[in-house]
């Protein structure tokens, strides 16, 4: 709560195309990237607003040029002819100037917005924890196919496609992947970072309102891509304590030798979610190190083949054991 | 075996069995049928009419410029085709898979395809549109037009072009056949590792995929070899670098990137090769291997190949434009420097790709910079195409039309492309469908362009003109598709809606999605039309019939030969005075065709080797795909055969002797004065006698007196 994103969205707003600004009209329209409700998407959304104000400036003139030399030097029309007219060198100053200058303006912003938003470090977040003190939530991220595991250290307990944030609290990620490439994105809050096997990636974020976010996995990892969505619930830091206390009473807990088998590929078509009480405490390391070393939960042939037989099978398998 | 693999293999079918034929499946039987009843009816017809000679002689075997260039045409065309099918799958497949409630059907829990079945169409679509529709699309018309522009006889290295030409086609053929025989990578055209890697991909599908793409690259390799080497070494004399046409420049820059960055892409899949089939570990997340290396390997080629495809779609469209303006390129030397300049930050852009992949704020800040760079030559060029217009004449005939659309496409897309470049805004949408609208204006550019460039050199190299009236039809359906498909693709961008998806969760972005399925409709009517205008066209040839100069106010040397361009091209080698050469004569009254004395022409001689090694190379790809080791074998000693075969062969050109290029040039000068149309289409077949030559002189042009009679003496 005591990150307060005062960030102007009202004059970025006036420069926007008439077709932007009616969507802004219709929220939960399913159009994400507009509605941004966390720091960081919107440190985006203000330089987004910014790149296409500066961009449109240049394009509507051009295709308003465009279009009136089409129309008055068509054949037949009133336009003057020169053929042989081919080369000025005012103009030519102004064609290479126009793009320059406007390739400079944008090369600055760019630089700043990436400092502002890059992943490992957003100097947004830096600067607001710097002046507010208090400690970020860490919450290690595992991608399997085609599941998401959140571990909170701190808190040593665990969450299957659900990731809790309190309001306010800077959230700091660590992330890997189990087998291939996945790119973890909250579209309301944060932006895409890889999650890579056998590699760590950092992404932090602050979420600005409470509600229900979606996440997902945004780069091709397999069958199960399309189901391999979490939901995001920020929440006031008072009702985070309350969920990580429940979540401590789990009875189910995770070990490396439990993590095995939960990351065989499993398509988690009914969003399936679940809690673990206790985890073990350098599971994020060791799954690391053990991928490292050559560790694949392989893809059967039959999956790749027949996924809905498989999905069946491997439903009925999991769903019996315990971690 | 070398690596351990799923599935059963056995000595003489590799891994290949009955269940690989995948004829359970509807849709795939039913594309069989299809191709099957084409493949009988062409078969039969060719038969039928006795034409096999014909199509031996003329077309399979020959080494002309202008008959591989529209050979190549040919398989973009039929490629864009099943592109455009591929399409039209993911987009009904994704009108239909939306939500948990939404229906299945032909064993898919949502839509009518499998996750697996929609991998893999999405991943030939990519694959097919860049480089099996767009890249010999491109690359046949650089072959017909660039020696024409240049005043050359053919291309440098007539084998080497047949060579490419045929190693392309196989490529395209194996990427057909997975239809049939197996299945195809299901995991996006690039390629991710590891997921490319056999444990995660575990099926014959990437296997397809990287030996299909590999030939396409040893192709235009050479290919590339070929277009700089007639570039620098056979203009006509007179022609000076900067009295080149424009496009013969876009294509010198295009092959320099081509050259630079295909054996990079050659590397990064052989290397995957050898994890898959050695059991290496060069991408692997384990085992000391790195996924990062794939990507960076695959995107230096893979940025550069994008400006591959756009600089000649920019050639083209600079060639259209000033002819249907009726006026000189504006900033001819501005529009050299941009190209070169676009090819030359090509090269250093490529980390764009993976914004996301965690490099440090100062990498991404450089890479965004470059990429923005590409903005600056770029805008200079639409800047110059619109002062063309100024103080022009513009007719708005179909080749401008196209020319226009992919104008106003290039705004959009450049736009969109600057957003992009712009890393904080892509870390939200990389891989989204913001990239994907952006990346399809881009291509749709080319298409566009590809377009106005058949129209406008058709009649040239078939000798009539192609219809308007389906063709505008077809141009307007294009147009509406284009933007009730990709309009819609922008908004479900801002959605943050991702790549490849095969059910979508969230019911919100129906409406966006239905919308596209709208445009895909329009698509559907405008290949209809294309058919049409096809047709009629070729109906109506006679019609259409045109002279040298089909369109009036065309400028460049291609223009004064005849049309359909006879075997050799120019009976006498063009001297060029000026830049816009045909326009020059023009102005100045010399623009009539000279009968002179004609001397004997000394041409390449046809060749059935490159068929062959193409063939050969097919079977040896088919072979490593199912890992059959013996027949793999077996192709390569035959093809390292027939290449030794073919070095030791001395017997490679002959000569078109004085009268019979004196008999083609009076037929075609009485032909284009309207009284008798001239035989045959794209170079009446002419008589050559064989005959070994030994000393200099060649296909370049050197007639035997150094300064023909005909030259215009005052320059």
């Amino acid at each position: 709560m005591f990150i307060k994103n005062k960030r102007s969205k009202t004059w970025p707003r006036l420069v926007l195309p008439l077709a932007l600004l009616t969507l802004g009209g219709c929220s939960r329209s399913g159009l994400f990237l507009l509605e941004p409700e966390g720091l960081i998407s919107q440190t985006f959304y203000h330089y987004f607003m910014l790149d296409v104000g500066i961009m449109l400036l240049i394009i509507i003139p051009t295709v308003v040029l465009t279009i009136w030399a089409m129309w008055r030097y068509r054949k037949g029309g009133n336009g003057s002819y020169h053929p042989q007219w081919s080369h000025s060198y005012a103009i030519e100053a102004v064609v290479w100037g126009i793009p320059l200058l406007t390739v400079g303006v944008l090369s600055y912003l760019s630089v700043k917005a990436i400092y502002d938003v890059n992943p490992y470090n957003p100097g947004v977040i830096a600067k607001a924890q710097q002046a507010a003190g208090g400690d970020p939530v860490e919450v290690d991220v595992i991608a399997t196919d085609w599941r998401w595991l959140f571990i909170y250290p701190q808190q040593h307990i665990a969450s299957v496609d659900e990731l809790v944030v309190p309001v306010g609290t800077p959230v700091r990620f660590r992330l890997t992947s189990t087998s291939v490439v996945n790119d973890f994105i909250i579209p309301q809050l944060v932006g895409m970072i890889d999650v890579m096997p056998g590699m760590r990636t950092k992404q932090a974020l602050v979420a600005d309102k409470a509600g229900t976010y979606v996440g997902y996995s945004a780069d091709y990892s397999g069958a199960g891509l399309s189901w391999m969505h979490f939901q995001t619930k920020a929440v006031s830091p008072a009702q985070f304590e309350q969920w990580v206390q429940s979540a401590q009473q789990s009875p189910q807990h995770l070990s490396y030798a439990g993590f095995n088998r939960f990351a065989r590929p499993y398509i988690a078509v009914g969003g399936d979610q679940q809690i673990f009480g206790q985890v073990q405490p350098d599971l994020f390391d060791q799954v690391v190190g053990e991928v490292m070393r050559g560790k694949v939960w392989p893809t059967p042939m039959a999956m790749t083949e027949n996924m809905v037989n498989y999905m069946k099978k491997q439903r009925a398998e999991q769903k019996a054991g315990d971690y | 075996m070398l690596v351990h693999l799923q599935g059963p293999w056995n000595p003489l079918l590799g891994r290949l069995t009955l269940q690989q034929i995948p004829y359970e499946n509807p849709i795939l039987l039913g594309t069989f049928i299809f191709a099957a009843i084409l493949g009988v009816i062409v078969l039969g017809a060719t038969t039928r009419y006795g034409k096999w000679g014909y199509v031996w002689r003329e077309w399979l075997t020959t080494v002309d410029h202008k008959k591989i260039g529209v050979m190549y045409c040919l398989v973009g065309l039929v490629m864009l085709f099943r592109g455009f099918i591929d399409a039209l799958m993911i987009r009904t497949q994704q009108a239909i898979a939306i939500g948990p409630n939404s229906p299945g059907a032909l064993g898919a829990v949502h839509g009518y395809l499998t996750p697996f079945h929609v991998g893999q169409i999405y991943t030939a679509h990519g694959l097919i549109m860049v480089v099996f529709a767009a890249t010999p699309l491109l690359v046949g018309i650089m072959n017909i037009i660039v020696p024409l522009q240049i005043g050359a006889r053919d291309m440098a290295y007539p084998y080497l072009n047949a060579l490419g030409l045929w190693l392309t086609t196989a490529g395209g053929a194996l990427v057909m056949l997975s239809l049939f025989v197996g299945n195809f990578a299901h995991g996006g055209w690039y390629g991710f590792v590891p997921y490319f890697e056999l444990p995660y991909s575990p099926g014959v599908g990437v296997d397809y995929w990287m030996w299909a793409f590999q030939l396409s690259v040893l192709g235009t390799t050479m290919g590339s070899i070929n277009l700089i080497a007639t570039i620098v070494k056979m203009r006509a004399p007179g022609m000076t670098w900067m009295r080149m046409p424009i496009f013969t420049w876009a294509s010198l820059s295009t092959n320099l990137i081509a050259l630079t960055s295909f054996p990079v892409l050659m590397v990064a899949l052989g290397l995957l090769g050898m994890d898959r089939y050695l059991g290496t570990h060069f991408y692997t997340a384990g085992m000391g291997g790195n996924l990062m290396l794939y990507n960076d390997l695959f995107w230096i080629w893979g940025h550069p190949e994008v400006y591959f495809l756009i600089l000649p779609a920019f050639g083209m469209m600079s060639e259209i434009i000033p002819t249907f303006s009726e006026k000189t390129l504006f900033g001819y030397a501005t529009m050299v420097i941009a190209s070169f300049a676009i090819g030359g930050v090509s090269w250093g852009v490529w980390l764009h790709h993976f914004f996301t992949m965690a490099a440090a704020p100062n990498v991404n800040s450089f890479y965004s910079i470059t990429t923005m760079l590409v903005g600056i030559p770029t805008g200079v060029k639409v800047f110059n195409w619109i002062f063309t217009m100024y103080r022009g004449r513009v007719r708005y005939e179909l080749p401008m039309l196209w020319a226009l659309l992919a104008l106003f496409l290039l705004l959009v897309g450049g736009m969109t492309g600057m957003m992009n470049a712009f890393a904080s805004n892509d870390y939200m949408w990389h891989n989204g469908l913001f990239v994907v609208a952006h990346f399809h204006m881009m291509v749709l550019l080319i298409a566009a362009s590809v377009f106005g460039a058949v129209e406008y050199w058709f009649p040239k190299v078939f000798g009539f003109k192609l219809e308007q009236k389906w063709g505008k039809w077809f141009f307007w359906f294009m147009v509406l598709g284009t933007g009730w498909v990709f309009v819609p693709m922008f908004f479900l961008g801002m959605a943050g809606m991702t790549r490849r998806l095969d059910y979508i969760p969230y019911t919100q972005w129906a409406p966006y999605l239905h919308i596209t399925l709208v445009g895909m409709a329009f698509y559907v009517v405008a290949v209809l039309f294309f058919v049409a205008h096809l047709y009629v066209s070729l109906r109506d040839r006679e019609k259409n019939r045109v002279g040298a100069d089909a369109w009036g106010t065309s400028r460049n040397l291609e223009w004064m030969t005849h049309s359909p361009v006879p075997a050799y091209n120019f009976a006498f080698i063009p001297h060029v005075n000026a830049r816009d050469e045909w326009a020059w004569r023009k102005e100045n009254g010399i623009a009539e065709l000279h009968a002179g004395d004609y001397e004997d022409i000394h041409m390449p001689k046809n060749t059935g080797i490159p068929l062959f090694l193409g063939l050969l190379s097919m079977g040896l790809a088919f072979a490593l795909v199912w890992r059959i080791w013996w027949l793999a074998l077996l192709c390569l000693v035959l093809m390292v055969a027939l290449i030794i075969i073919r070095s030791f062969d001395r017997d490679t050109d002959t000569t078109i002797p004085a009268r019979e290029v004196e008999r083609v040039e009076r037929a075609a000068r009485d032909g284009s004065s309207g009284s008798v149309p001239p035989a045959g289409v794209l170079g009446d077949a002419v008589i050559a006698t064989s005959t070994v030559r030994s000393g200099s002189g060649g296909i370049g042009g050197n007639t035997t007196s150094p300064r023909p009679s005909w030259a215009p003496r005052n320059r």
